[in-house]
């Protein structure tokens, strides 16, 4: 791979943002969605914007990740592309949500620029709030040592924490001293570069070597943590055990930037049964519990959306009761885009397994009967 | 003296193949349990996960889907992402610790009357082994 150098002296987030002003004075794009520190200082969030002097208060890599940016995304593009030339920098994650979005039809990418960035991971959206300068300390050093192994569950198994399938990535692993790479990913960002008069045919090898390490050791502990989890979660009763404390606010839902139906099945009156039912049910049972059918949703929505999910994390940061959603969600959508070798955001070329088919696959989930019918 | 179990089986049939096969299995007035609750659909892939999930969450002791053979759906390719969404659904119970057994995909064609009862009779005979669904008596879920 090849890409370019580009100066970055007063620390990794002033040489992006120098060089996202330098393109968007160049008018290579119209505005940029960045992530931006709230006035209150105690949050981020994404900011559109035209005016360059907003920049100095823009975080390429902010502590936390309050909003999945491709639901930003999708709130700009989901009726189609814009006149506007719009250059969106958000995590990899992100970028992989949008990519799974422009697949479902609620992203629109002609007209968007995606930049992505190495990401360390983000700290717990909840332990930020109580403390964020403490917060923000913390995160400097994060950003600082690089480790990885941030506190939060979700990063600290992420695997896929370099370059996504962008235009244009930051690459900030193994680059020189005071410097960073700027790695085209696709035809537009080569084109992008090179309006900007920089050379991109610099060799990256630090960076690609520094990442497959990295990559290859988080695997592992993917594969290990995901394993373990599945024994501790294995069966209704212990899967109850880990939901039954939901109060089903359906914050996991709202944030998840793959669950984009304006309606969904689990706010609609169909759930909302008649006395007489929950009367029945619990004469069947013996009793029942008020409100029921909480596993019903989160196993209905992982069904839903468990082959486009990213792992990102969100739900679990938005959950007040501090239900490990986005690990169960992890396990499961795990294996179930292992059953189509598809993963999701990997790429926008890959079509969702949902929507196509082959006519010789899959016999084992068919087989029983027709073996013995034939005896 | 106990009581002999009976399951309860919850069976979503296709308008065009197997709705019209367990007719004829009917008309034909073969034998097989009467475990079965038909829910007839316009087509396998009419079936969300959501309803399977939802009958064994609330206490059905197995679930059947029965559509067209491959290849013969009436909507052309219906049954295939039929197939598709079943495998999912299955990966998603079995890594969760539920009994993905109690959940069956069948092709049955408006001819196979025999076929039908067959099914409904050894997918019974399997729910028998496996037992009463333990979400029956949960008071949580």
């Amino acid at each position: 791979m090849k890409g370019a150098v580009i100066q970055a002296k007063a620390g990794i987030a002033d040489g992006i943002l120098n060089f996202l002003k330098e393109a968007l004075d160049k008018g290579f794009f119209d505005a940029l969605l960045l992530p931006v520190r709230v006035p209150a200082g105690d949050s981020f969030s994404y900011i559109l914007m035209r005016d360059t002097s907003l920049l100095d208060g823009a975080f390429p890599l902010p502590p936390v990740m309050p909003v999945q940016g491709a639901r930003a995304l999708s709130s700009l593009t989901r009726y189609g592309k814009g006149t506007n030339r719009i250059a969106v920098l958000m995590r990899p994650c992100e970028i992989r949500a949008a990519i799974e979005l422009h697949k479902l039809d609620q992203v629109d990418l002609e007209n968007i620029f995606l930049l992505s960035v190495d990401c360390p991971g983000v700290l717990p959206l909840g332990d930020y709030i109580k403390d964020p300068r403490k917060g923000d300390a913390l995160y400097e050093k994060v950003l600082q040592e690089w480790i990885i192994r941030s506190p939060r569950w979700a990063c600290d198994i992420c695997d896929k924490f370099s370059m996504p399938h962008s235009d244009a990535h930051f690459g900030i692993l193994g680059a020189p001293e005071s410097s960073l790479f700027v790695i085209p990913g696709t035809t537009k960002g080569k084109d992008f570069l090179e309006s900007l008069d920089i050379e991109y045919h610099t060799s990256v090898k630090s960076w690609e070597t520094k990442v497959q390490e990295l990559t290859e050791e988080i695997s592992k502990k993917r594969e290990q943590t995901l394993q373990a989890l599945s024994r501790d979660t294995r069966g209704p009763e212990r899967l109850l055990g880990i939901f039954s404390k939901c109060i089903n606010c359906h914050n996991c839902m709202r944030v998840c930037p793959i669950c984009y139906c304006r309606q969904c099945y689990f706010d609609s009156d169909a759930l909302k049964l008649t006395p007489d039912n929950y009367l029945m049910r619990a004469q069947k049972k013996g009793a029942l519990r008020f409100m029921p059918d909480t596993l019903l949703f989160q196993l209905g929505r992982m069904s839903h959306m468990g082959l486009s999910c990213v792992s990102c994390g969100t739900c679990e940061d938005a959950c007040p009761m501090a239900i490990p959603v986005s690990r169960i969600f992890t396990l499961v959508a795990d294996s179930m885009q292992e059953v189509f070798d598809y993963v999701a955001g990997r790429n926008p070329q890959d079509p969702l397994p949902q929507i196509v088919y082959k006519e010789e696959e899959l016999k084992e989930v068919e087989k029983a009967y027709i073996e013995t019918y034939n005896k | 003296m106990e009581e002999e179990f009976k399951p309860k089986i919850v069976g979503f049939l296709c308008n065009w193949c197997s709705y019209a096969g367990a007719d004829l299995a009917g008309v034909s007035r073969l034998k097989y349990p009467s475990t079965i609750l038909p829910v007839r659909v316009m087509c396998s892939s009419r079936v969300d996960p959501l309803h399977i999930i939802t009958a064994l969450l609330k206490g059905a002791d197995g679930v059947l889907i029965a559509g067209c053979h491959p290849g013969d759906c009436h909507y052309q390719k219906g049954n295939y992402h039929t197939r598709r969404r079943f495998a999912l659904l299955k990966r998603v119970l079995e890594n969760l610790g539920f009994d993905a057994d109690r959940m069956r995909l069948s092709w049955v064609s408006a001819s196979e009357g025999r076929r039908f009862a067959k099914v409904v009779g050894e997918f019974t005979e399997k729910i028998k082994e496996l037992g009463p669904n333990p979400c029956r008596e949960e008071h949580f879920l």
